[in-house]
């Protein structure tokens, strides 16, 4: 039996005014505390389906769930529903309201009715853990893209929600900060948060996700694990994508015989590396130029 | 006006309590309006100036810049009081042309150059406190002294979009640029209404998204946060009640 934290069940959904249908029969299961991946070309209805987990959208058609329980969408319902699902969106000049930090990351847990004395010792904790403290001083609008960023995800930590959603993280990121946020992104994930991701980096998604949704047109196209999605050209083409590199490489090497099919598919630059470091010494070129000189 | 806000975050004096830089700049400010006395007014010009320069750490000259632009304003005003149009001659000066003159008086001298040292002293006070203090920090204190709510929160959500919108005002203009988007009058003013236009939309969808983006942290009509408070010290405020006697006193001595 699966432990399921949200379900999404035959979603529909269409902006005011546009004919088309940006979420179109969209249905997904979701198990608690892992990570997932969401990929899939612009307006594929990632953004429109995380709106929709949020509450901020209701779709027309369609139920989703959480903890098996059908969304409520009176006000107390959706109170208790955005402190346990929080969104961190995409460009955090469109999320941050203040020019004070530490304004801006006390909103949201001041929202859930909380002592102020409380709201205080959170915002600390968080401004601690996500080491915001050399710029917390700083306004809003002096930070760079990676501050931003951090502090776009304290807004939501604040609130200690189960799951997470981040609208493509590291869009806009120097790797410096790419790997920053990815680093924040395993904190979540071992405080048994469920983190939910849309990226366009195939081989992100490879080493980190449990399990990959594509998206195509509103719909889920293909999921499973990264091996099982990655293995799919099909799928692959139909949504854009490439096969991640350290998957490519490790085909062609099983194709030319040098790694054998057998071995479990690596996720990681680093296993593909031990495979072919565990290749028997004779075959390698180091030892061949060696027995040359001899 | 983006350069007093990057002053205000990197003066010497932002950490001290909010609440005691407002009420030094206000009470020196009505003091100065009250008294509309030259001794007043240049008393607190002077400590205005070098509290600012000398413990703020503002450069003396950005200082002297920002105090010259309401001195424009300033000039031409009192250039209207001074000089007259009359057909008799007054004592000051007279220059006669046909049947008129082009005449002032001494008296509305000394009401000019009054009336212009208090402004400039009224403004070296209201700079005194934004040069000092950021934006979040006056609205704390705002809230304080029971401000409406209304005003209070346009006014932070204001101050944070003017800096999203003049990045994307920067953004558009560098790339009318660099398509030669400038080049001659016409196309300049072409350029200009082009993005007037795009801003207005990006206005509105930003309004959209950060909506979405507040409902999504519980929003329900009511911005609350905490504020950073920066405890009022004991020194402060006895400088702070001296200088103030001190001027209350020159105000008295000057009204008698």
């Amino acid at each position: 039996m699966k432990d399921l934290i949200l379900k999404a069940e035959n979603l529909h959904f269409a902006y005011e005014g546009e004919r088309s249908h940006s979420l179109n029969g969209l249905s997904l299961e979701i198990e608690r505390g892992k990570k997932i991946a969401f990929m899939g070309a612009n307006g594929s209805g990632k953004s429109t389906f995380f709106l929709c987990c949020n509450g901020i959208l209701k779709p027309s058609e369609g139920c989703l769930y959480l903890d098996g329980e059908p969304y409520d969408y009176s006000r107390k319902g959706l109170l208790k529903l955005r402190q346990r699902v929080g969104i961190v969106f995409q460009d955090p000049d469109n999320q941050l309201f203040s020019a004070s930090v530490y304004q801006e990351i006390s909103f949201g847990i001041l929202n859930l009715g909380v002592s102020r004395e409380e709201a205080e010792r959170e915002v600390e904790e968080v401004i601690g853990r996500l080491e915001i403290s050399p710029f917390r001083h700083k306004p809003t609008h002096a930070l760079s893209g990676g501050q931003k960023k951090q502090v776009s995800i304290a807004d939501i930590l604040v609130m200690h929600p189960d799951i997470i959603i981040l609208d493509e993280p590291a869009a806009a990121l120097d790797p410096r900060h790419t790997k920053m946020v990815n680093g924040i992104v395993d904190q979540l994930t071992d405080q048994g948060i469920t983190v939910m991701m849309a990226t366009h980096d195939v081989d992100y998604a490879m080493r980190w996700a449990d399990q990959i949704f594509l998206f195509k047109e509103g719909k889920v196209l293909g999921s499973g694990t990264p091996e099982q999605v990655f293995a799919d050209k099909e799928i692959l083409r139909e949504t854009n994508l490439e096969q991640p590199a350290v998957l490519e490489l490790f085909n062609a090497l099983c194709e030319k015989g040098i790694l054998s099919p057998e071995l479990p598919i690596p996720r990681k630059l680093g296993d593909l590396e031990k495979y072919i470091s565990d290749i028997p010494a004779s075959g390698r070129i180091s030892e061949r130029k060696g027995r040359r000189t001899e | 006006m983006i350069t007093i806000d990057r002053l205000c975050y990197n003066s010497k004096l932002r950490y001290i309590n909010a609440g005691e830089k407002f009420a030094f700049a206000v009470l020196a400010l009505c003091a100065c309006v009250i008294s509309r006395s030259a001794v007043v007014s240049c008393f607190v010009l002077a400590v205005m100036g070098i509290l600012s320069v000398w413990k703020g750490g503002i450069p003396f000259s950005c200082y002297l810049r920002y105090l010259s632009v309401p001195l424009i304003f300033l000039l031409l005003s009192s250039l209207a009081i001074v000089v007259n149009v009359s057909r008799t001659p007054l004592d000051l000066f007279a220059v006669s042309i046909g049947g008129f003159y082009i005449t002032g008086s001494r008296a509305s001298l000394v009401y000019a150059s009054e009336l212009m040292l208090t402004a400039l002293s009224s403004v070296s006070c209201l700079y005194f406190l934004s040069f000092h203090t950021p934006v979040p920090d006056i609205l704390n204190v705002l809230r304080r002294l029971h401000c409406p709510k209304l005003i209070l929160e346009l006014m932070l959500l204001i101050y944070r979009f003017i800096f999203v919108l003049f990045e994307a005002a920067h953004s558009i203009r560098v790339s009318q640029n660099s398509r030669l988007g400038n080049r001659n009058y016409k196309t300049s003013v072409k350029s200009f209404s082009a993005m007037a236009s795009a801003l207005f939309i990006r206005a509105m969808k930003k309004s959209d998204a950060l909506y979405n983006a507040m409902e999504a942290r519980c929003y329900n009509g009511d911005i609350r946060v905490l504020n950073e408070n920066f405890p009022p010290r004991r020194r402060e405020i006895v400088w702070i009640c001296i200088f103030e006697a001190v001027l209350y006193g020159f105000v008295i001595i000057e009204k008698l």
